[in-house]
């Protein structure tokens, strides 16, 4: 076996003395402490980690920092994991993904080969006729194009979330970054810097900036130590800034928790991404960018192979050449794509080392090995003076190929920010203008590549956001950093008549398949995207948007900067959603009594944000306690906890004049200890809301609201106070006060068994009346309501006092059998008694008139909210009407939602229906068309499956039509 | 039988004192709040100190604090007086001041320890450290999606904590949220 | 995530805050006809330009005004509804049904 690890001082970032072994594909490869899966498999000689998207291709890393697609790889807990991002420290067993059979031999490669008869947008064309074939096909493919599995069995891992606020977060721990935060942390400011690496430094670590290797690892050290000593500076570490949203908050992701960061500026020092050559067979595992070739040399120790060539479009790429020499490791040629290079030292040094050089050439095709695993050969051609490709110049052997044709801007979270990427077609030289207020650049993401002008650019960053925060005087003469080298080459795509040049590895795509797309009449970058899913796949068009805009100028006659990229949205990269969840608040309100009603068995179901009891007992016998609870109010007595209707107390000499205004009623004459129905249109004329006003004082109302609806009613109240300017407090007090109403023919039996102050008989306290007292030491707001139709008292209490209350009244009624009923039997009970629900029985168009509340309307006062929209809706002719109605108790029973059909058309809707042991029959409510809103006429309900159901309306109420029974 | 008030709360265990670090159900002490254009005038009439500016709580007296919500509104909390079971005052206290219920309507949680503005963090997206919100001041805002009012001041050992009043309804749900939010430093 | 300086709590998160539609006065309800009506009730100006709305503070359920450039999202000012009083574009509920 060849021995694949270099000697100290190559490998910075592993620990020798610490072995660690994995699993891979069932196999077992060794590596060491700070290796990650991709660095210790390439250890072993294993560059196959994928199989790619579409063709089954085998793939390598191409990066090795986790910004392409090809190292996905699948863990026991979660699938398409980046390879070159898990240390092997945390995980142990690896296996690949995204094939058929085994990785080395996938049965789907197949695809490889008909991929000519897959041309670009063959899905949409293939299944879009006829009609419901993309539904037979979409299993079979989606089993082919699948990638991971996730493990559905597996216990989500605990996540979180949290705010940090700094005056400066620092985007990327490279050179630029380092200085950008140490200026800035010096003049005061607090700075969060963020990286996406285990270790500070970006290129410091790995890339030779000077053939002498010289300034690399001084100015990292002794950045670092600075840095680490400030205290000004936080560090985040394998941490990722995955977006930009306004006023600098930026998710930073870590670990299994998701920092929200808010800064007052921000500087991106997001670096660049190294650029790949298209040519056929680029994408063959051993092919990969310089940076990851320096990466692995650098920072684990480890030859890419024994022999390497470099393929070259900038200076920067005979760095790596001199690096691999120095490790020991053979370079075999560096093949620049230029005619000459910029600094002709790099020659001497080249030659210096016996390393040949092929100039004005370019690699057009490269070679596997026999199984088709790695990079076995690389065929070498000249090019011409208009860089076209010309005859064969040799064939090299070498089972690693270094390749850089530029560097384009880590541009993403500028560009979510609103920045244009703009690219000069003359000078290949991106700029990123219009950034957001507070944003600045630093470094190789501003076009700055030389080591000292890197570092100057970082600190003239921290300069220029210490003035945007005003911790530094404004000085005009602070210009920005320039910077003559030259990384991007113009042209580096060389098609081959057989094709097989990738442009986008994580889609499969081919130079055929971006120019086909242009050729099908997409000439806007954004159409060619979405035809041919360019830069979609999860490395978010890191290496294919330049090649594609470069493919689509060409093709349309126009230039890079007119074609443009596409745009860049968050995240930047793909992020587990459990990060995004974090700890899912979901806040359910609790009403005091809530442990009483667990004690009781009670089967809870939400109601707004509430958690309120539906009934007493197993769910599975739902019907039998609804219908035993009702029967309860009916014929003896029942106690429901009401403590989420809305309450809100308005006090004030003006209370009575903005009840007037605020709702549709009369309230200026409204007498003290009574109470009076509330209706509130909105100023379209929709009912909105209801309740009971109870007139406390001259100056004092209580007013109750829906439960869903007080917080709406109080906001709406306090605005149009801002405006009336009427001397009135305004308080929501909800959950100042919990209320039970008693309700049943033996309410009050139950309360004068108790030690209540208050003359409970009907003369003294009459149906709608309103009075304040004590049952024992308990003092209570009392009201006489009706809702369910029967003798009811509503108690208000204390919040903290509720739990008394209850366990009085339970008490007190236990002689009488006193039994607590839920929201389903209530809804029942006052179904029977015909009165609606707000947002049950009314939708957002409903009026007065609708729902039989012409009575609740005081005309003789000049305004009330709503009250023009009302008058013009109820002065047109009616649409529909809401009635009570019954069935036949032979039909299926309607159910809420059910249409009303006339005729063929749809008039209306079921909004109530349940069945009523007291009726003895199905009852509910309906919106039916006004020329059936009369008793006895019949219209139809479609019910489930389509069954058409007669329906009989009724008059309300079903029950107690002489509404004796709650003025008992 | 007797009249007790009960915290939403009661049944919930406490977390235990671990690096300084507690959160402690404070409902049943007393506090009761004044709204109205002459509040702050009749505070000041009562010989309370009141504070210059909303968002603000300031000490009067022995155990009480004066918390201004805004130019009109006023709390008085007493972490050392227990609440009585009478029914809160609804008339005006005076021409134009309003009692409030703030007795019965929120719940008061006392969050104590160095770390309590990095708690506070997991759930809340104003910055509560020392620098930006000093004792002294108050934030009306949210934590892990309810309204909360955070006051900074000082306990009876003169250590520095955050008082939290949080609608009744929602704070067995906030307690349980902090509690997993202290996890990670207990 | 957007902050708005809340004029009594400074700035927060949008989260915290809810939108109450654009200021618009309201036409005498006594003498507008139905089509004014309708139109002061369903249209918003939605030309490009700066826009004074009503956004609430929900932990402090405190009303205010906001100027917004709805073009750029630019908040020029926010202030109390108070100082809408002055604005004579403003017609007073009292003037208009008495």
């Amino acid at each position: 076996m060849t021995r694949s690890r270099l000697d100290a001082p190559f490998g910075q970032w592993i620990d020798r003395s610490e072995s660690v072994d994995i699993r891979f594909e069932g196999k077992t490869y060794s590596g060491f402490m700070g290796d990650t899966v991709a660095s210790a498999l390439i250890a072993n000689q294993q560059w196959l980690l994928s199989r790619s998207f579409k063709y089954h291709r085998p793939r390598g890393p191409l990066t090795l920092c986790g910004h392409d697609a090809n190292t996905l790889v699948q863990l026991p807990e979660a699938p398409n994991r980046l390879a070159d991002e898990l240390p092997i420290s945390e995980h142990r067993v690896i296996n690949a993904q995204n094939y058929s059979g085994s990785l080395e031999r996938d049965r789907n490669q197949l695809l490889d080969s008909l991929g000519r008869f897959m041309p670009v947008g063959f899905y949409y064309k293939a299944f879009y006729k006829p009609f419901g074939s993309w539904r037979f096909w979409e299993r079979i493919i989606r089993r082919k194009a699948g990638l991971g599995v996730a493990n559905l069995t597996i216990e989500p891992r605990y996540t979180d979330k949290q705010y940090l606020f700094h005056d400066i977060a620092i985007i990327g721990g490279g050179p630029a970054g380092l200085s950008a935060a140490l200026t800035a942390a010096q003049a005061g400011a607090s700075v969060l810097l963020i990286d996406d690496q285990p270790h500070l430094g970006g290129s410091l670590n790995y890339h030779r900036f000077d053939i002498d290797a010289a300034e690399r690892a001084p100015t990292l050290n002794h950045l670092r130590t600075q840095i680490l000593d400030n205290d000004n500076i936080r560090v985040l570490t394998s941490a990722t800034c995955n977006g930009w949203f306004t006023d600098h908050y930026l998710p930073v992701l870590q670990g299994s928790r998701m920092y929200k960061v808010r800064a007052k500026a921000c500087i991106l020092a997001s670096g660049s991404s190294e650029q790949h050559v298209v040519f056929r067979h680029n994408d063959l595992p051993g092919i990969a960018l310089c940076s990851a070739i320096d990466r692995l040399i650098m920072l684990y120790g480890v030859a890419p192979a024994q022999r390497l060539a470099v393929l070259a479009g900038n200076d920067q790429a005979y760095l790596t050449a001199l690096n691999a020499h120095d490790a020991g490791i053979a370079v075999c040629g560096v093949i620049d794509m230029r005619a000459a290079c910029d600094d002709a030292n790099l020659v001497t040094a080249l030659q210096a080392r016996h390393i040949p050089l092929f100039s004005h050439a370019t690699v057009f095709e490269a070679h596997a090995n026999s199984p088709g695993h790695q990079l076995a050969a690389i065929d070498i051609h000249r090019l011409d003076s208009h860089g076209a490709v010309t005859e064969h110049w040799t064939t090299l052997a070498c089972g690693a190929l270094a390749v850089s044709s530029g560097f384009m801007p880590a541009y993403q979270l500028a560009c979510q920010g609103g920045a244009r990427l703009s690219y000069d077609d003359g000078s290949a030289l991106f700029s990123l203008t219009e950034l957001p207020e507070g944003m600045f650049l630093a470094g190789s993401v501003n076009s700055i590549h030389a080591l000292h002008a890197v570092l100057a650019d970082g600190a003239h960053s921290a300069r220029q956001a210490l003035r945007h925060l005003g911790l530094a005087p404004v000085d005009s003469r602070d210009d920005g950093v320039s910077c003559d080298v030259s990384v991007n080459h113009p042209w580096p795509i060389f098609q081959h008549p057989k094709g097989r040049e990738f442009v986008d590895f994580d889609e499969d795509l081919q130079i055929k398949d971006i120019v086909n797309s242009t050729r099908q009449g997409y000439r806007d970058i954004q159409l060619v995207k979405r035809f041919s899913t360019v830069g979609m796949g999860p490395s978010q068009g890191r290496h294919s948007a330049l090649p594609t805009a470069r493919l689509v100028a060409h093709a349309t006659q126009r230039s890079v900067s007119e074609t443009g990229v596409t745009t860049a949205r968050p995240p930047v990269k793909p992020e587990p959603l459990g990060l995004l969840a974090g700890r899912r608040f979901d806040p359910a309100r609790k009403t005091p009594l809530d442990q009483r009603h667990r004690a009781l068995n009670a089967h809870m179901v939400p109601a707004g944000n509430w958690r309120r009891p539906a009934f007493y007992g197993a769910p599975q016998a739902r019907d039998r306690w609804v219908q035993e609870e009702a029967l309860a109010v009916r014929t003896n007595v029942g106690l429901i906890d009401v403590s989420t209707l809305g309450g809100i107390e308005l006090r004030g000499v003006d209370a009575a004049q903005f009840l007037n205004r605020f709702y549709t009623f009369a309230f200026l004459k409204q007498p003290i200890g009574k109470t009076r129905y509330v209706v509130f249109t909105n100023e379209q004329g929709v009912v909105s809301d209801d309740g009971v006003a109870a007139r406390i004082g001259a100056d004092h109302f209580y007013v109750t609201a829906t439960t869903t609806g007080v917080d709406t009613m109080v906001r709406e109240m306090l605005r149009w106070n801002a405006q009336w300017r009427l001397n009135v407090d305004i308080a929501n007090v909800t959950s100042a006060f919990a209320a039970i109403n008693v309700a049943g023919p033996n309410a009050r039996a139950v309360l004068d068994a108790t030690d209540c102050s208050i003359d409970l008989s009907n003369d003294a306290f009459p149906y709608l009346a309103y009075r304040e007292g004590h049952l024992g030491a308990i003092p209570v707001r009392m009201m006489r309501v009706g809702f369910v139709g029967e003798l009811g008292y509503e108690l208000h209490v204390p919040s903290m006092l509720a739990a008394s209350l209850w366990d009085m009244l339970m008490n007190a009624g236990d002689p009488l059998t006193i039994r607590p009923f839920g929201v389903e039997a209530q809804r029942l009970l006052r179904l029977e008694k015909g009165h609606i629900i707000i947002g049950q029985d009314t939708d957002g168009m409903t009026h007065p008139g609708e729902v039989g509340l012409d009575w609740a309307i005081n005309r003789q006062k000049p305004f009330f909210v709503g009250r023009r929209a009302v008058d013009i809706v109820m002065a047109a002719d009616p649409c529909r009407q809401l009635v009570g109605f019954t069935v036949n108790s032979t039909c299926p029973q309607p159910k809420e939602g059910h249409l009303v059909i006339k005729a063929g058309d749809i008039v209306g809707h079921v909004t109530s229906c349940e069945h009523s042991p007291t009726v003895g029959g199905v009852i509910g409510l309906a919106y039916v068309h006004p020329q059936d809103a009369a008793p006895d006429s019949l219209f139809e309900v479609r019910t489930d499956q389509g069954v058409s159901v007669l329906a009989r309306v009724c008059a309300l109420p079903f029950y107690d039509p002489a509404n004796a029974r709650q003025a008992l | 039988m007797t009249v007790m008030l009960t915290s939403p709360i009661h049944s919930l265990p406490s977390t235990p004192i671990h690096g300084g670090l507690s959160l402690e159900d404070a409902s049943l002490a007393a506090r009761r709040g004044v709204r109205g254009r002459h509040a702050a005038d009749h505070l000041r009439d009562q010989g309370l100190t009141v504070p210059p500016v909303p968002n603000q709580i300031v000490a009067s007296g022995d155990d009480q604090w004066v918390m201004a919500l805004s130019r009109r509104e006023f709390w008085i909390i007493n972490p050392q007086q227990l609440a009585t079971a009478a029914m809160p005052d609804s008339t005006a206290i005076a021409s134009e001041v309003w009692p409030l219920y703030c007795q019965h309507s929120h719940s008061w949680l006392i969050l104590q320890g160095a770390q309590r503005a990095d708690v506070a963090a997991k759930l809340c997206a104003v910055d509560l450290r020392s620098e930006a919100f000093p004792l002294g001041a108050v934030a009306q805002t949210q934590a892990a999606r309810v309204s909360v009012i955070i006051a900074h001041h000082t306990n009876s050992q003169q250590q520095p904590v955050f008082s939290l009043f949080v609608d009744q309804a929602v704070s067995e749900y906030l307690w349980l949220t902090l509690q997993d939010a202290m996890g990670e430093f207990i | 995530m957007k902050i708005l300086h809340c004029p009594l709590n400074g700035p927060r998160n949008i989260s915290e805050f809810v939108y109450g539609g654009q200021v618009k006065p309201m036409p005498n309800p006594e003498s507008a006809t139905d089509t004014e009506w309708a139109a002061y009730v369903f249209y918003e100006n939605n030309s490009i330009g700066v826009v004074q709305e009503w956004w609430l503070h929900a932990p402090s359920s405190y009303w205010f005004i906001v100027e917004r450039h709805n073009g750029s999202d630019t908040i020029l000012r926010t202030y109390d509804p108070s100082e809408l009083l002055s604005n004579p574009g403003m017609v007073s509920l009292e003037d208009a049904i008495q």
